[in-house]
């Protein structure tokens, strides 16, 4: 979380495994030839998705609400995002909303420190609201 | 899955009878004076005027209500984190959206913290806009916002937004 809010993509990613799994759940985009799902490998979607993110919303922060974790490697990160939209992001055309976004982050975390799984969980309708798109894809 | 000793069992119990719709066998777990957070829906307050609401208008709709756990660990703190999939086919008005049959599979956390044998304390995350989806919606109503107040909506505002206009605008047509 402290990498996401230095906006530092090569450190985020520099905490996962080789092959970190990576489950946005609010993230689904509905083209009208193909539909962008925010799952894949963390070097892959994740890298993509966060500069993405990270451009088009150039103020982009985090307030860490609560962690809970256990011991066995399994946390679990509640947070408010922030950000302001300078540039289009994936359906978002309108420039210059902003937006306060309740996420939940779940991290699996291996002995070694590394992060293998990163799921998160927000509600994209209430993004849509924020940023001035009613209209669902 | 991670969850173990009796707040994990507590969870488990709890989740067992959501996915059973018996909203009150539920209840019976959750201390009275405990906090519920529906994130997506913005409502927050008493269990009793939040989360019971919620779960009638749940088992209501969904009458073939199923719920599989997927991932549950406790954390140190005595919060169970339950990551789970909930499925079922609309049979009655949920939430102002009139039922057409269709299906809904989601994906959402719940976190209950356990004290003394019971539940002092919900959350629950997912992504509303997956649900409208699956419903049907077609666009979103233009809706106040109530975060950052101390205390959310109620249980009289989940009426609110079932009876909201607009909520439904017809069928995407898939």
């Amino acid at each position: 979380m402290k990498a996401l809010q230095a906006h530092d993509v090569e450190a985020m990613l520099d905490l996962c495994t080789e092959n970190a799994d990576f489950h946005y759940k609010g993230y689904e985009v509905r083209g009208r030839q193909r539909m962008v799902r925010g799952q894949g490998k963390a070097r892959a979607i994740a890298k993509a998705f966060w500069t993405s993110m990270i451009d088009a919303f150039p103020d982009l922060t985090s307030d860490v609400r609560s962690v809970i974790a256990d011991e066995a490697g399994n946390v679990a990160v509640e947070c408010l995002m922030l950000g302001t939209q300078a540039r289009i992001f994936g359906p978002f055309g309108n420039l210059g909303s902003h937006f306060d976004l309740p996420h939940l982050f779940l991290f699996q975390v291996n002995d070694e420190g590394l992060i293998e799984d990163i799921s998160a969980y927000w509600d994209t309708a209430d993004w849509y609201q924020q940023l001035g798109r009613l209209e669902l894809d | 899955m991670g969850g173990n000793g009796e707040p994990a069992l507590l969870a488990l119990t709890f989740l067992e009878r959501m996915g059973q719709g018996a909203v009150e066998g539920v209840l019976e777990l959750v201390d009275p004076d405990a906090l519920a957070d529906l994130v997506p829906l913005q409502l927050r307050g008493r269990a009793e005027r939040v989360l019971r609401p919620y779960l009638r208008q749940v088992a209501t709709a969904f009458p073939d209500l199923g719920l599989e756990v997927r991932r549950l660990f406790t954390g140190t703190d005595g919060t169970v984190v339950a990551e789970v999939t909930t499925r079922g086919v609309q049979r009655a008005a949920f939430l102002g959206i009139p039922a057409q049959g269709r299906h809904v599979d989601l994906d959402q956390v719940w976190l209950l913290h356990v004290r003394a044998g019971r539940i002092d304390g919900v959350r629950a995350y997912w992504c509303q806009y997956h649900v409208y989806h699956c419903l049907g919606v077609r666009r979103l109503p233009r809706a106040a916002r109530a975060r950052g107040g101390s205390d959310g909506r109620s249980s009289e505002d989940v009426q609110l937004v079932g009876d909201r206009s607009g909520l439904h605008e017809g069928p995407s047509g898939a």
